[in-house]
């Protein structure tokens, strides 16, 4: 809610005023929106899918029914529509799902080809790097934002690597081809703050002999930072009533963490074990803001409960797992775990431009090993964890993430279950247009980088 | 104590006579629909009997075995075989402590089955996902050649582990110092040196009287040369691959070639010179400049060129080597046909590596076998059996306990549910 608003006053602020130069320097202090999002729908149609079994994402499953699209939103949902110069798309055998939402991406930042001149994820001189922007690094003709397509990802978060305790602000994608970051921002999504616990840290900068060479070491440093960000807020809210007339220093590291204790910017850490989400919970209550989602949780289903009493949702791998101790106790039923308790937030994430291509048959792991083991999923209840609850984590699940009247028709339709290992998604849209489709070559872009290649 | 101790060795024996018992009996599965691996690839309706670690009969004109197993609706497979990871050799990954794949001093002599730990909670997963067998490769920084791959089978029993040696492993790979073009030579070189020292007549020798002992590196060259052991190149270039084939032309070597997504544009000439290829089907971004033609239908279009095709799980195959069953589901969903799908995870792999006895249902090769609940390649799937040597083995694993831990209600904290 906050955070609409305010990006409605920037955009004011932007467009009419050109921000901060002007004569109120009291009252307009600075634009908080200094790269804003270009991104345009690709050639939108009014079209009518027809006879699909409809996952809705938000735990309704429809036989046979349609879904009519206009000016970019899902219009209508329901059985034998008709419409007026609608396009009309046989579903039948088909499965139609919301477009498929990756809350955990390092594409662009981390591209193909991965050569040297491309390790641009992770800002590795400091613990706290809060004051870059992940956007600044993404090279948008990274091939796997096709291939991810391809697999029905619509929206993606771009994170920072987790090198840092605060590794910087990441940033909500539409997975459309553009030549600019701007041209794939997701219009209204919050910046997010990435933060880092346990082992990365402490290994990178304990090797370096500096702090955090210790879990208490990540610890006092992330109280360190948000002491002197609730100071720095204080300073800034004093100049913004009036009580002081000094500007005080921009500092952009102290602004994003800011930004997150004023509720506008979305904490995603990475945080595999249970003790130490415990601890990022009472974290986020010592300094005021809310410990936002937990990724790489591997251990989440030691602590299912508690994630759900305070409303924390958990990004998870189904079957990751063994390559450092704190992703040691995997367990493949984690997902239906974390899913269980009222008020849960499970969601398969990816970190990966390999999986991120097949969210939906990382979702069908844990679906069917939970169903093996007490569990009775459905894939109504399943295909939650790639959209809604995704979008859920992201702050756009107003926008996107379910098939509902009024949402971003960003759709996928799969030529079958997409639970199945053979599932294939056959066409793609965001916000109703046509971006991907398995059998038209006209509708399957690639990269300058593969132009030309050989093999391509 | 000395009381117990006695009754733990009685009780030990006594274990130890019955399992010798349950080995000496005869098993059947009836039933099943069977993927043989071999031809013809489907038995509909088949029975499969095994006896002392061998399949002793298909579809015998009567039943007769010790236990019967219904198959009706079941899918019986060959045990599928993991390949080109550190299946046993390491634990967690970033634990230098549980890592024995790589060494410093990796070289042609380097051999790391001699670390393989068949108490690994690695293996109990991999078994989970119809694992009976896998191929352990070195890795390390080398002038040349890396070491020796081994099968290994997948039986948690320390006394049980078959450990064969199945290859000599080289690299070419992109370098970050220096060029790859040394690496080929100085191979190109090892092996030509040491034809030369085979092909010398014995009187050109300097030291008549006294034979020379050859050196342990020399006799894995020597290996190689007369086709003992073949030559396991793990390269993905075009370029590359055709640089393997020339080194097999030259020395009249066993070539199998991993990795491989660029092997499409140089199928035919891997046809023509019938080298196999270990690929991982899920391959299709353009990691390095080497891997341009990594693509998701790579399976199928090598398979349409009649090569020997095994997929393997890219990535960290160790840790995840259950999943090669859906890597080979996203073969058949991007063109590569069901029966070519589970000969690549079976018997092609076995082929390549020649262990003949192993990747197919036939009488006389090894009880290797696995019962699934429905398609081997489905997530719906699960395995109801799985028989190494005839000796059927656990399912269960260390991350089945942890979920039971925590699903237990109990007034007490997790740590007493055991």
């Amino acid at each position: 809610m906050r955070l609409s608003s305010v990006i409605v006053g920037l955009s004011v602020c932007v467009t009419l005023l050109g921000c901060g130069s002007g004569s109120n320097p009291s009252e307009l202090t600075f634009n908080k929106n200094p790269y804003p999002s270009t991104y345009r729908p690709l050639p939108q149609e009014t079209f009518l899918i027809q006879n699909a079994t409809v996952l809705t994402g938000t735990g309704e499953r429809l036989e046979t029914s349609d879904v009519l699209v206009v000016d970019g939103k899902i219009s209508k949902v329901g059985k034998n529509l008709s419409a007026d110069n609608a396009e009309t798309i046989d579903g039948t055998g088909k499965w139609l799902t919301p477009g498929i939402i990756d809350v955990h991406s390092h594409l662009g930042a981390y591209p193909a080809p991965s050569v040297e001149s491309h390790q641009d994820g992770n800002e590795i001189t400091n613990p706290n790097t809060a004051e870059v922007w992940v956007e600044h690094s993404v090279w948008p003709q990274d091939p796997g934002f096709h291939t991810a397509r391809a697999g029905g990802i619509t929206t993606l978060q771009i994170l920072p690597g987790s090198a840092n305790l605060f590794g910087g602000r990441g940033v909500v994608l539409k997975n459309v081809p553009t030549t600019t970051v701007q041209a794939m921002k997701f219009p209204g999504a919050p910046y997010t703050l990435k933060m880092a616990c346990g082992e990365n840290p402490k290994r990178v900068y304990g090797n370096r002999n500096q702090t955090p060479g210790s879990r208490m070491g990540n610890m006092a440093g992330f109280r360190a930072a948000w002491a002197r960000a609730v100071e720095y807020r204080a300073n800034w809210e004093d100049f913004e009533s009036g009580k002081i007339s000094e500007r005080p220093q921009r500092d952009l590291e102290l602004e994003t963490l800011r930004g997150v204790l004023d509720g506008e910017i979305m904490i995603h850490n990475h945080c595999y074990k249970a003790e130490e989400m415990a601890m990022m919970i009472d974290l986020g209550k010592e300094f005021g803001y809310h410990a936002g989602t937990f990724h790489h949780a591997v251990e989440a289903y030691k602590v299912a409960d508690l994630l759900a009493e305070n409303g924390n949702c958990a990004a998870m791998w189904p079957d990751w797992w063994g390559f450092k101790m704190e992703a040691y106790d995997m367990v493949l039923e984690n997902i239906a775990i974390v899913d269980k308790p009222e008020n849960s937030c499970s969601i398969v994430h990816s970190d990966s431009e390999d999986t991120i291509q097949r969210l939906n048959q990382e979702a069908a792991k844990v679906m069917f090993r939970a169903n093996d083991n007490g569990f009775a999923l459905k894939e109504e209840d399943v295909i939650q964890w790639i959209t809604s609850n995704a979008a859920k984590s992201l702050g756009i699940d107003d926008k996107t993430g379910s098939i509902q009247t009024g949402k971003n028709a960003d759709l996928v339709l799969w030529n079958q279950n997409p639970f199945s290992v053979y599932a294939l998604a056959d066409q793609v849209f965001i916000d109703g247009a046509l971006v991907f489709d398995r059998f038209d070559r006209r509708y399957q872009p690639t990269s300058d980088f593969t132009l030309g290649q050989p093999g391509h | 104590m000395l009381k117990q101790n006695i009754t733990a060795v009685l009780l030990s024996s006594l274990i130890l006579a019955l399992s010798n018992f349950a080995l000496a009996q005869s098993t059947a599965v009836t039933n099943a629909k069977i993927y043989t691996g071999s031809t013809p690839a489907v038995l509909e309706n088949a029975t499969v009997v095994f006896e002392n670690g061998k399949i002793t009969a298909i579809n015998p004109e009567k039943v007769v075995a010790d236990t019967v197993i219904d198959g009706t609706d079941k899918i019986v497979t060959p045990g599928f075989i993991g390949s080109i990871n550190a299946l046993g050799l390491v634990e967690v990954g970033a634990v230098a402590a549980t890592r024995d794949a790589s060494s410093d001093k990796a070289g042609i002599t380097f051999d790391p089955s001699y670390a393989f730990n068949a108490e690994s909670t690695l293996l109990p997963l991999a078994r989970t996902g119809g694992i009976t067998g896998n191929i352990i490769v070195p890795h390390g920084m080398t002038d040349d050649f890396t070491g020796i791959a081994s099968y290994v089978s997948t039986s948690s029993n320390l006394t049980a582990t078959e450990i064969n040696p199945v290859a000599v492993v080289a690299y070419i790979e992109p370098q970050s110092k220096g060029s790859r073009a040394l690496k080929i030579q100085y191979i190109e070189e090892k092996l030509t040196q040491q034809q030369e020292k085979l092909n010398a007549p014995k009187d050109a020798k300097k030291d008549q009287d006294k034979e020379e002992t050859p050196k342990s590196d020399e006799k894995i060259l020597t290996k190689l040369l007369n086709k003992e052991l073949p030559l396991l190149v793990i390269t993905h270039r075009p370029a590359d691959i055709l640089q393997a084939l020339t080194l097999k032309d030259k020395f009249s070597l066993d070539l199998i070639i991993a990795g491989a997504n660029g092997a499409p544009a140089v199928a035919k000439q891997l046809a023509d010179a019938d080298v196999p290829v270990i690929i991982s089907p899920m391959d299709n971004l353009p990691k390095s400049f080497d891997e341009l033609h990594a693509k998701l239908g790579n399976a199928a279009t090598l398979s349409s060129h009649e090569l020997t095709v095994g997929l393997t799980v890219a990535g960290d195959s160790s840790h995840n080597l259950h999943q090669l069953r859906f890597s080979a589901g996203n073969a058949v969903a991007n063109g590569l046909s069901y029966e070519a799908a589970i000969a690549a995870v079976t018997s092609n792999v076995a082929k390549a590596f020649a262990l003949t006895a192993k990747g197919v249902i036939e009488t006389g090769k090894d009880a290797d076998l696995v019962v699934w609940s429905g398609d081997p390649l489905e997530f719906s799937s699960n395995i109801e059996h799985l028989w190494i040597g005839g000796k059927e083995q656990s399912l269960e694993t260390r991350q089945d306990k942890l979920r039971d831990r925590y699903l237990t209600e109990s007034e007490l904290p997790p740590a007493y549910t055991q």
